[in-house]
């Protein structure tokens, strides 16, 4: 019998078998090219053989070819779609949902209320998120309930026929107006929920060794991230009491564990498959519809799929923290920095979501890459009644850049100084100390600075 | 989007026949860029939806007795490409080249760009600085008017529920007027009118205005001309002075609001700066350049 | 309800659809042609591009019942068994495509520019995408790649 089976007996016939191996596979990545002799022929190319080259992306032909699948791409027998009731109104008491004219439409396969949700907050530092609001409304685009139909446009439909009885509370909308805390967004907790200071030397000998004082105030506005592939789950509850969810989640363990304590189920009973996602930037990093997917799965015994309206994005989804941040420097005449204090509010929104990291990110950088010695940097994140503020692209590094390199600009026109030069005077340097005391290494800032100057002929401009 | 029915009309009195039978709740579709946004977003709720896409008489771009006809159905990539209009109206052509993009150019139509009737219309200005008109049909035939007097307030025009726009007709004593259009919106593409402005001319004798001709958009609640630089600006001697002075006058016929997308000094501003540059280029284009 | 029938990709299809169906709904659930995507459902984002008697449109723009006996190219028409479209083979060549949500609307934007001109300036390929956002912001490669496929479609460079 042994006879029949082909067994390589030689070293060089192991090598055959692989070569075969190689011809089989579909040539789904294009061959690298050679590296031209000269381009190769150092240290550092032989250890990074990449570095210059270009590359194609694994998953790059599939793409173009639309074979990519999406969650809005996939369908499973018997799915129904959810869609949820918005509130439209910023800050109120929720006096009754009355459900019952979407449960008779037909096509309504189920409506689910905050109130069925077993625990019903999350959130990825703090849980102070409703799946669906119950008690009380934070902002315009919480969602109050549920409805899982045979059709889209039947779920919409049902949606517009709940009632919702409000009693309207006054909302805050302004960070600074919140910092009083007067009216609070989730009472009875301070709307300042969090918050950070970073001090480095004598930030009053600093002021006073400088020639010239500059303040300013600086704001950014909300941004959404507006990934062209809108959030999208679908949920399938199965007779073991286990749920998959095929979600666009950029982070699936850290939701799945969210979406455990949501329906208060052990991990292990949660499966969640993540697909391709047609762009995050920081704003699909946590869960959204998923919990209230899973229940409506249970409750109809069929898969749900829900996808965010574009509308939805804008109202539901986590947005970039709008910033106002006073900058005061001191500097001398020749323009060196010798103290900066910095203060920064940020717009939370109704939501903590990731403001932590955002906050802690953006008071790090807040002063810039410049050695100054003598800094105090403080930031205050703020509860308001709008859309909640998280992840983005730079964690709040490129609102404070804005202030610090507007300042920047600012000092050098008043100082007249070339803004080039200004920048060189401070900018790190290898083995300069950040505002938290980490020793910098490959500071390559000087380098860059001169680098793009030249490039772009900032010289030659007479600038 | 809720449900309505759909019927198809093969040319113009089949449309209004249709319209009339089914209405008032009917809405007309022609290239749908904006009705269709409008129907997902519930802002109509029509009970049928006449298509009219397939009315071949709607169709067309002619030069006749009366001048230059544009079919209402003509979209705005056809005005783009027609080689009449290129070659006599590049000011048209710059209209309709700074709606939307590709993909909304070939679907949308300048009868419907008209119709929506929203005050930012890109095909508007240039259509009225042309002094062109517009032909309306309806169960009781047909009518003419100035877009001046089609056009009612934003989002409203003269049209009833069981009327259409059937052509636009630029008259032959302006057929190769020079103009000129510009529109300044924040992007280059997909991107709405904070102002937008046509100026056209003829050189009268002694290098003076003649029949000088401006409109402005997204200024007033419709598409206006701007009758007090106009009436200055005629028979006066064209110099960048003038052009300028008719600029600041131009601001005086316009009533700009403050919005998300601008502030109205800021519309001021570019009310005088656009009206002064048509100008000038609609005279750089009489001059053959 | 509203019946159609319609060249899709070259072979005739029919369907019975709710008259307020979408062309792109119509080809994502009735057809199951789902590399045109939904991204913003109002014309804004061209992820829904695809080509109409031979003009790219936006899919989520027109309603099914306007495409009865027209001609529709979606992205799934443009590969044959053998080979990938020059435009995709450049796509996937320079790496112009990141998430790839956006891909099929850029490549059908192209194919539309480059069936009516086959030789572009960068100008006029800006202008042809300028209907198709992309939020990975990879406009340059695919850029590059459309001024390959070009090049290729004209003869000029053989295919890789």
């Amino acid at each position: 019998m042994t006879d029949d089976v082909k067994v390589a007996d030689k070293t060089d016939s192991l090598t055959d078998l692989k070569e075969t191996d190689e011809d089989l596979r579909l040539p789904s990545v294009v061959e690298p090219a050679h590296f031209p002799v000269e381009t190769i022929d150092t240290e550092a190319r032989h250890q990074t053989p990449a570095v210059g080259q270009r590359a194609t992306r694994p998953d790059g032909r599939l793409h173009g070819l639309g074979q990519t699948k999406y969650i809005d791409d996939i369908t499973f027998p018997n799915m129904l779609f959810a869609k949820m009731k918005r509130a439209g109104i910023s800050s109120a008491l929720i006096k009754s949902v009355d459900t019952s004219e979407a449960e008779a439409m037909p096509g309504v396969a189920a409506v689910l209320t905050g109130r069925e949700i077993p625990v019903n907050s999350y959130g990825p530092s703090y849980q102070d998120q409703p799946v669906l609001a119950d008690e009380r409304v934070f902002h315009a685009g919480d969602p109050v309930a549920a409805v899982a139909a045979v059709t889209e446009q039947i779920a919409e439909e049902a949606c517009e026929r709940i009632k919702v009885e409000y009693e309207p509370l006054e909302p805050v909308y302004d960070p600074v107006e919140a910092m009083k805390d007067e009216i609070r967004v989730h009472p009875p907790h301070s709307n300042i929920y969090a918050t950070k200071r970073i001090k480095k030397g004598d930030l009053e000998k600093g002021f006073a060794e400088a020639d010239r004082i500059f303040e300013g105030v600086y704001s950014t506005q909300m941004i959404e991230h507006v990934p062209l592939e809108p959030h999208a789950s679908i949920a399938q509850w199965d007779p073991n009491g286990r749920v998959t969810l095929w979600s666009s989640l950029g982070r699936i363990t850290l939701g799945r564990a969210d979406i455990a304590r949501t329906l208060d189920m052990p991990i292990n009973k949660i499966r969640i498959v993540g697909t391709i996602v047609g762009g995050n930037f920081g704003g699909k990093n946590e869960i959204t519809t998923e919990p209230a997917l899973a229940l409506l799965s249970r409750k109809t015994g069929r898969p749900v799929k829900m996808v965010y309206t574009r509308e939805e994005e804008f109202i539901a989804s986590t947005t970039r923290h709008p910033f106002i941040m006073e900058y005061k420097t001191g500097v001398t005449n020749d323009g060196m920095i010798t103290a900066r204090k910095v203060r920064l509010v940020l717009d939370g929104g109704a939501y903590c979501s990731w403001s932590e990291t955002t906050l802690g990110k953006a008071c790090i950088l807040s002063a810039g890459p410049y050695n100054i010695e003598n800094l105090l940097a403080e930031a205050y994140c703020m509860y308001t009644n709008k859309t909640m503020t998280g992840a983005m692209r730079g964690f709040g590094a490129p609102q404070v850049c804005f202030a610090y390199e507007s300042q920047m600009d600012e000092i050098a026109h008043k100082l007249g100084i070339d803004p080039l030069e200004l920048r060189m005077k401070n900018a790190f340097h290898e083995g300069s100390a950040s505002p938290t005391g980490q020793v910098l290494q490959s500071v390559v800032v000087k380098d860059s600075l001169e680098k793009a100057a030249e490039r772009f002929g900032w010289k030659e401009d007479g600038q | 989007m809720r449900a309505f029915d759909f019927v198809s009309a093969e040319s113009a009195d089949q449309a209004i026949s249709l319209l009339s039978e089914h209405g008032p709740n009917v809405i007309v579709l022609a290239g749908g860029t904006d009705i269709l946004v409008d129907l997902k977003h519930a802002k109509h709720d029509p009970d049928v939806v006449v298509d009219i896409t397939r009315a071949e008489d709607l169709k067309g771009i002619e030069v006749n007795d009366g001048g230059l006809r544009i079919g209402a159905l003509v979209t705005h990539t056809q005005i783009m490409d027609d080689p009449y209009i290129r070659e006599n109206f590049p000011a048209l052509v710059h209209a309709a080249h700074t709606i939307g993009a590709v993909q909304t150019r070939n679907l949308g139509t300048l009868g419907g760009n008209l119709v929506t009737c929203v005050p930012s219309m890109d095909s508007g200005p240039a259509l009225m600085a042309l002094e062109a008109e517009v032909t309306v049909a309806g169960p009781d035939g047909t009518r003419r008017m100035g877009l001046e007097e089609f056009f009612v307030g934003p989002r409203k025009t003269v049209l009833e529920h069981n009327e259409v726009l059937l052509d636009v007709i630029i008259p032959r004593k302006n057929l190769g007027k020079p103009a000129d259009f510009l529109k300044f919106g924040l992007r280059k593409g997909q991107a709405l009118a904070l102002v937008n402005a046509a100026s056209a001319l003829w050189v009268g004798e002694g290098n003076t205005f003649k029949d000088v001709k401006i409109s402005l958009g997204a200024v007033a609640p419709t598409v206006i001309r701007a009758a007090a630089a106009e009436d200055f600006l005629e028979g006066r001697e064209i110099t960048p002075e003038n052009m300028a002075e008719a600029g600041r006058l131009a601001v005086e016929d316009a009533k700009p609001i403050d919005d998300f997308r601008a502030s109205a000094s800021y519309r001021r501003d570019l009310i005088a700066v656009l009206t002064k540059r048509t100008l000038d280029n609609a005279y750089r284009l009489a001059q053959g350049g | 309800m509203t019946d159609v029938t319609l060249t899709i990709n070259g072979e005739e299809r029919s369907a019975s659809v709710p008259p307020e169906t979408s062309l792109l709904r119509l080809l994502r659930d009735e057809f199951f042609l789902t590399g045109s995507k939904l991204g913003c459902d109002v014309g804004d984002c061209g992820a829904c591009t695809v080509i109409v008697d031979g003009l790219p449109v936006n899919a989520c723009l027109m309603l099914a019942g306007q495409v009865d006996g027209r001609d529709v190219v979606t992205i799934e028409g443009l590969a044959t068994l053998e080979d990938l479209h020059p435009i995709q083979k450049a796509f996937e060549e320079f790496a112009s495509l990141q998430c790839g949500f956006c891909g099929p609307g850029v490549i059908i934007s192209a194919k539309g520019l480059l069936d009516r001109n086959p030789d572009p300036t960068k100008e006029e390929i800006k202008d042809a995408l300028s209907g198709n956002l992309c939020r990975c912001t990879g406009y340059t490669k695919m850029i590059e790649a459309v001024q390959d496929a070009a090049r290729i479609l004209r003869g000029e460079k053989e295919a890789a």
